[in-house]
């Protein structure tokens, strides 16, 4: 198991709560205990992208489905 | 035939020679609407008054030879994250209580002017973000799930309470939902269709398309959705093409990529074996099958989610903190949930995007199409949390329904799901048909010539 896998495990509510407070939300107190739960799936399920070696890759914040080509026929 | 089970291209013939009045025909889908709504729940609001003063004006406009198109005198639903002036755009959320949009979307601005006559808003699961739309019964078994989030318009579509509707798709909302009722829904190429007025899911995932009872009419609509659009940063221009399949059913020289891997794992058996035999029928018209591997197909869900979550808890940033209460619980979670993802995670997912973007670019300069079911398994009761597959997983009815489905929002590539048969207990199967960017009229063709070789969908009992 690989830290990246413990790290759910490791967000306890009450970090989880620290966490959305930073982001500006606070949570309520009986909202922590869910939300660290499904920040935890979230976060196990994205992490997996980890294993990528992305190179000289950039984002695709914005891009044109039909790539180049498309755009240079417009 | 009652009018409200004409197709699009049957109603518009029939409109066009005057055999048809669009009050007749506005008419026959209101009282259609009044006599499954209250099984169905289908529609977030229903606009009889709007819808036929538009008939009258369709009827008296075509009366003195201006007929405007094939979607004159039309009768349609709208998923109710579609702006129309003046009307609210409830998102079917009590956070939008009160709301009155503006102006017209873009989608909504151009139907219109095709002479559409819109009977109503159709619910989606709130604020899109949700794949079975609990307000709704499915049209063939209303204790089964509509599917979502695009769910109304897949019901109401399915039940003839609209001859056709609009969705949204950014996981699978268009394409779910119209599996799960027996419909055609076309998800078309990124930035084909103009999202200016839609409320979003995630801005980068977004499309809007059309939901309907055959592929030729998905094609009458498109055409009428496309075409650039400056407010929505994303709107390309649209290729020269007529989108309307030609008559026949030749498909001599098409290249149907089968996938090996991803799309058969953990897929109902009458599911698998229904599509299996929708792609022979595809290659008895004359389609070459060629054995394709999905690219990256590890990485689908990640990346699904790593673009999905953060940009969907953006667009909520201001509500979520004024009105909590208002949301629903499973879309509240998700929303407050996805203030924890980093930055790094986001981006990350943007360059797995780049990569699979580019994957299958490459698997699609080998193919024309590619042929897979829609969903892995039909509609499930109402309130199912999971399913147990073959080989012991476990696996969420939300995460099952969309997983087929979200390659084609990440990729951008369109993607239209054609009725293929029904499982043992008679609910629909859907088989998705994909293409190459901007390749809508080559899926289209794909699925007209299923269509005409005798398989389309019947209408759903509904009421």
């Amino acid at each position: 198991m690989s830290a990246a896998d413990l790290t759910p495990s490791d967000l306890t509510p009450s970090e989880a709560a620290r966490w959305a407070a930073r982001s500006g939300l606070p949570l309520a107190e009986d909202r922590h205990t869910e939300v660290a739960t499904t920040a935890g799936h979230i976060h196990s399920v994205v992490s997996l992208l980890r294993e990528l070696d992305f190179g000289d890759t950039p984002p695709s914040a914005a891009y044109r489905a039909g790539g180049e080509q498309h755009d240079a026929a417009l | 035939m009652r009018p409200y089970e004409l197709t699009v291209a049957d109603a518009a013939e029939a409109v066009r020679t005057r055999r048809l009045s669009p009050v007749e025909l506005v008419d026959s889908v209101l009282e259609r609407v009044e006599r499954v709504e209250p099984r169905l729940r289908a529609f977030a609001a229903v606009t009889a008054g709007p819808a036929r003063r538009a008939a009258r004006k369709a009827e008296a406009e075509i009366a003195r030879g201006a007929l405007r198109g094939p979607l004159h005198g039309i009768p349609a639903g709208l998923k109710d994250l579609i702006d129309v002036a003046g009307m609210a755009t409830t998102a079917s959320s009590r956070v939008r209580a009160g709301h009155r949009a503006r102006t017209d979307s873009t989608v909504a601005a151009r139907l219109a002017a095709a002479g559409v006559a819109f009977v109503g808003k159709t619910h989606t699961h709130e604020f899109a973000y949700g794949l079975t739309t609990p307000q709704t019964g499915n049209a063939w078994d209303v204790e089964r799930v509509a599917g979502g989030s695009s769910g109304g318009s897949a019901v109401a579509v399915a039940a003839g309470a609209a001859a056709f509707a609009l969705g949204t798709d950014t996981g699978g909302s268009i394409r779910v939902p119209a599996a799960l009722n027996g419909v055609v829904g076309l998800k078309p190429t990124y930035g084909l269709v103009p999202r200016y007025g839609v409320t979003s899911l995630a801005w980068s995932l977004d499309h809007v398309g059309p939901l309907t009872r055959t592929v030729e009419d998905s094609a009458l609509v498109l055409a009428a959705l496309v075409g650039h659009d400056p407010r929505d940063p994303a709107s390309v221009a649209a290729p020269a093409v007529d989108y309307r399949p030609a008559p026949g059913t030749d498909l001599t020289g098409l290249r149907v990529g089968v996938p090996g891997n991803y799309y058969f794992d953990r897929v109902d058996p009458e599911v698998e074996a229904a599509v299996r035999r929708a792609i022979e029928r595809l290659e008895e018209l004359g389609a070459r099958l060629v054995e394709v591997e999905i690219p990256m197909a590890r990485y689908v869900q990640a990346t699904q989610w790593g673009l999905m979550v953060p940009e969907a808890t953006a667009y909520h940033e201001r509500t979520l903190r004024a009105v909590p209460d208002l949301y629903g619980a499973d879309v509240r979670v998700l929303l407050e949930a996805g203030e924890l993802m980093s930055a790094g995670d986001y981006i990350r997912a943007q360059r797995a995007r780049t990569l699979m973007r580019q994957a299958w670019r490459e698997m699609l300069d080998t193919v024309d199409v590619i042929a897979a079911p829609t969903t892995p398994l039909t509609a499930v009761k109402a309130g199912r949390p999971t399913v147990t597959w073959a080989d012991g997983e476990v696996e969420s009815v939300s995460d099952a329904y969309v997983r087929l489905s979200a390659p084609a929002d990440i990729t951008g590539v369109p993607a239209l799901t054609v009725p293929v048969g029904r499982d043992s207990a008679g609910m629909p199967i859907g088989m998705q048909l994909m293409g190459r960017p901007f390749g809508e009229a080559t899926v289209l063709r794909a699925g007209h010539a299923y269509e005409l070789a005798g398989t389309a969908g019947a209408m759903a009992p509904a009421a």
